[in-house]
């Protein structure tokens, strides 16, 4: 009995250690897109060297997780619960370390002038990608599957904006007129990429909470 | 347990009786009729064990019941009296202990709902914790703040509830700490706000500590205040320093002998001139905002005709617009009823609107003055066919110093205040004003002024 409490309280550690992730990981991606749109490198800096941290506080969180499943054995839905925290830590790891290269981004298109329509394309697109991380963390924290396969829809918008960075970047390095615009152009077009890639990351946490709360496995997109 | 305990009695009255009888038969008779004896006692004791029951048992079975309903927590419950005199007693007090307790409960549900009344209208989000860091009430503003509602995050850690991370660091500190904490920190939904947090511990009546009290302000709207005072001071320095430099840049040429060189010396004189007008204009607006920023200027508070004084500053307008080939029109309806105020700030304020639609107005346009009544109040629009302003301009360029491309407007002489003055005055007239604008088409300025129904104030 005493050891089956004191593991429930491991458990629920657990879960508030991944919160504690996820918010750090939350911020991260809303200053780093901040930050880029503001063209702000001390911030971008910031972004950077912040990132020890996460990777500090994913590093412990592993580390118990592996522990608590070695040594308590759980079964049914306290292994999935154990099992979906690690996956869950990993993506998150993931999705700060795309903040990170989004900052780096920040800092190598600093100073030259600046596309408008791909600013505003990619501020808009940011704006999806972060009403996904919440979606699906606000899913995870309230038990919420059905919030979970809603949060999973809003990656065609993604997709549909990401396509629209890629045309505006090609149409923007194609005028002769101004060859400064290459590098940034080049560089917006990475960002697209990093934001989708952290939406990726969003939606399988998504997926890990519709698994963990009804126990079925499905492909979400 | 009741059937028992009958039973018991009977049992008991029974063997009482037979001796009784038995006892009674020796002494009178000297013999025993033990079947008699035995009969008539089981008569009489199930008599008397029917008559024990209706007055003790079942009334007691009945308070044994209704105790333990209230003991479970529902206090809706009245015992009738019995004839049994120590019973009744008994179910009586019983009453009485239960109104009493009811009454107790009404009093502390009604402080309760008084605390949460007053916990709900505060501005401040507050938010109590216990020990392990799990939510144990929150106010409404916490509910507005983050968009939530309550049922759903009592009884969880204060990370569900909000999820960031110097909160929770804060929150943590505070847990372990015996004196209060404070931090600011930033919440990025459902709005980017800046919070200012105070962390109290909460004790008991014996001084122990039962978690935490968070209290929650939201200091976004000062954040932003004090940004602007930045810029401000900035903008200043900045105003004051440009023509500064192109001053002593000149009086530099002058002392290096351009002074011997009459045409070169008249020229620097004249840009010095100008630029000396211009210092003495911007420090002169800025006074001049200072002061109705402060409400030092003293009103003249009067009834205004604005009929006149929007005639007198077209009238005065009349010949800039036509030096720039711009048609300067005014429209006003027969009947205008007068506002109260002060006639000289209102005559500022059109002064300064017709002079941007003037200053930003291409030659050959048009700029139009036009005065209409709207239910109780009294508009008066400025409108131009000038260059318009951008719509990412448009929300700011009542601020002080704010100019759509500050090199333009330079050239055309503006510093920036001129829409800050007239905000200012309007406000102080219980007025409203609204831009709007198209770019490359023009704009226009409504001001919306109470008119005054009564005739005299
Ligand atoms: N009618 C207008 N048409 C186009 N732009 C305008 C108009 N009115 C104001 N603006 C823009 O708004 C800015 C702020 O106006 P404001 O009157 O406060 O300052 P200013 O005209 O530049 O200087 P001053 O203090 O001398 O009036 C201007 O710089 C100008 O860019
Ligand atoms: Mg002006």
């Amino acid at each position: 009995m005493r050891a089956r409490s004191t593991f429930e309280q491991e458990l629920t550690d657990l879960q508030q250690d991944i919160l504690r992730l996820a918010s750090l990981t939350e911020e991260t991606i809303y200053r780093a897109v901040q930050f880029l749109l503001q063209q702000d490198a001390a911030g971008a800096n910031q972004i950077i060297s912040g990132d020890v941290l996460i990777d500090k506080l994913a590093q412990e969180i592993e580390d118990k997780c592996v522990k608590l499943i070695a040594t308590q054995q759980p079964i049914a839905h306290d292994l999935r619960l154990s099992i979906t925290s690690l996956k869950f830590l990993v993506s998150l790891e993931r999705m700060a370390d795309y903040a990170v290269d989004i900052a780096r981004a920040t800092l190598y298109i600093y100073g030259y002038p600046l596309n408008r329509q791909l600013m505003e394309y990619t501020s808009k697109m940011s704006r999806v990608v972060q009403q996904m991380i919440k979606e699906a963390l606000d899913a995870y924290v309230n038990n919420d599957a059905q919030r979970a396969r809603e949060m999973c829809s809003l990656d065609d918008e993604v997709d549909f904006i990401s396509a629209k960075i890629f045309q505006e970047a090609i149409r923007a390095m194609r005028e002769k007129t101004q060859p400064q615009i290459v590098i940034p152009a080049v560089y917006f077009l990475l960002i697209s990429r990093y934001l989708e890639r952290i939406a990726d990351h969003a939606t399988n946490i998504g997926e890990e909470v519709i698994f963990l709360i009804t126990g079925e496995k499905r492909e979400l997109n | 347990m009741i059937k028992n305990n009958i039973w018991r009695a009977i049992i008991n009255y029974f063997f009482i009786l037979l001796i009784f009888l038995a006892i009674l038969q020796f002494y009178f008779f000297y013999h025993l009729n033990l079947g008699w004896a035995l009969l008539t006692s089981f008569i009489f004791a199930l008599g008397l064990g029917w008559i024990f029951f209706k007055q003790v048992i079942s009334p007691l079975k009945k308070i044994n019941t209704v105790t333990k309903a209230i003991s479970q927590g529902n206090l809706n419950q009245e015992l009738p009296l019995y004839e049994q005199k120590e019973v009744s007693q008994l179910a009586q007090n019983i009453n009485d202990l239960v109104r009493q307790q009811k009454k107790i409960l009404a009093q502390i549900t009604a402080e309760k709902n008084r605390m949460q009344t007053i916990l709900n209208s505060m501005t401040e989000g507050v938010v109590a914790l216990d020990n392990q860091g799990n939510v144990l009430l929150l106010n409404s503003a916490v509910e507005n703040f983050l968009g939530v509602t309550r049922e759903a995050y009592l009884g969880k850690n204060i990370l569900n509830l909000i999820r960031n991370y110097d909160l929770e660091r804060a929150v943590k500190q505070a847990l372990k700490s015996e004196r209060p904490i404070t931090q600011e920190f930033q919440l990025i939904y459902p709005e980017p706000n800046f919070y200012y947090l105070k962390a109290t511990p909460l004790k008991n009546q014996e001084q122990e500590k039962e978690g935490i009290v968070l209290l929650l302000r939201n200091i976004t709207k000062e954040k932003k205040l004090d940004q602007m005072r930045t810029e401000f001071v900035a903008n200043v320095s900045h105003e004051l320093r440009t023509p500064l430099t192109s001053i002593s840049g000149f009086l530099e040429t002058l002392r290096e002998g351009a002074i011997d060189d009459p045409a070169a010396a008249h020229r620097s004189l004249e840009i010095m001139s100008q630029e000396t007008n211009r210092l003495a204009k911007l420090i002169d607006e800025l006074l001049h905002l200072s002061k109705i920023e402060e409400r030092r200027v003293v009103h003249r508070w009067q009834l205004v005709q604005l009929k006149e004084i929007i005639n007198q500053v077209a009238v005065t307008f009349q010949p800039q617009a036509q030096q720039k080939s711009l048609t300067l029109t005014v429209e006003i309806p027969v009947e205008l009823p007068s506002i109260s105020g002060d006639p000289d700030l209102l005559a500022q304020v059109l002064t300064n609107l017709v002079d941007n639609s003037i200053k930003y107005t291409l030659p050959g346009g048009q700029v139009l003055i036009r005065a209409t009544t709207y239910r109780d109040n009294v508009q008066v629009e400025v409108k131009d066919t000038g260059i318009g302003i951008p719509p990412e301009d448009l929300p700011r360029v009542f601020e002080r110093f704010y100019r759509v491309e500050k090199a333009r407007a330079r050239e055309l002489g503006g510093i920036g205040v001129g829409l800050a003055i007239v905000k200012h005055i309007i406000k102080a007239h219980g007025g409203s004003i609204k831009a709007e604008s198209i770019p490359n088409q023009g704009s226009s300025f409504k001001v919306t002024l109470p008119a005054e129904v009564r005739s005299e104030m």
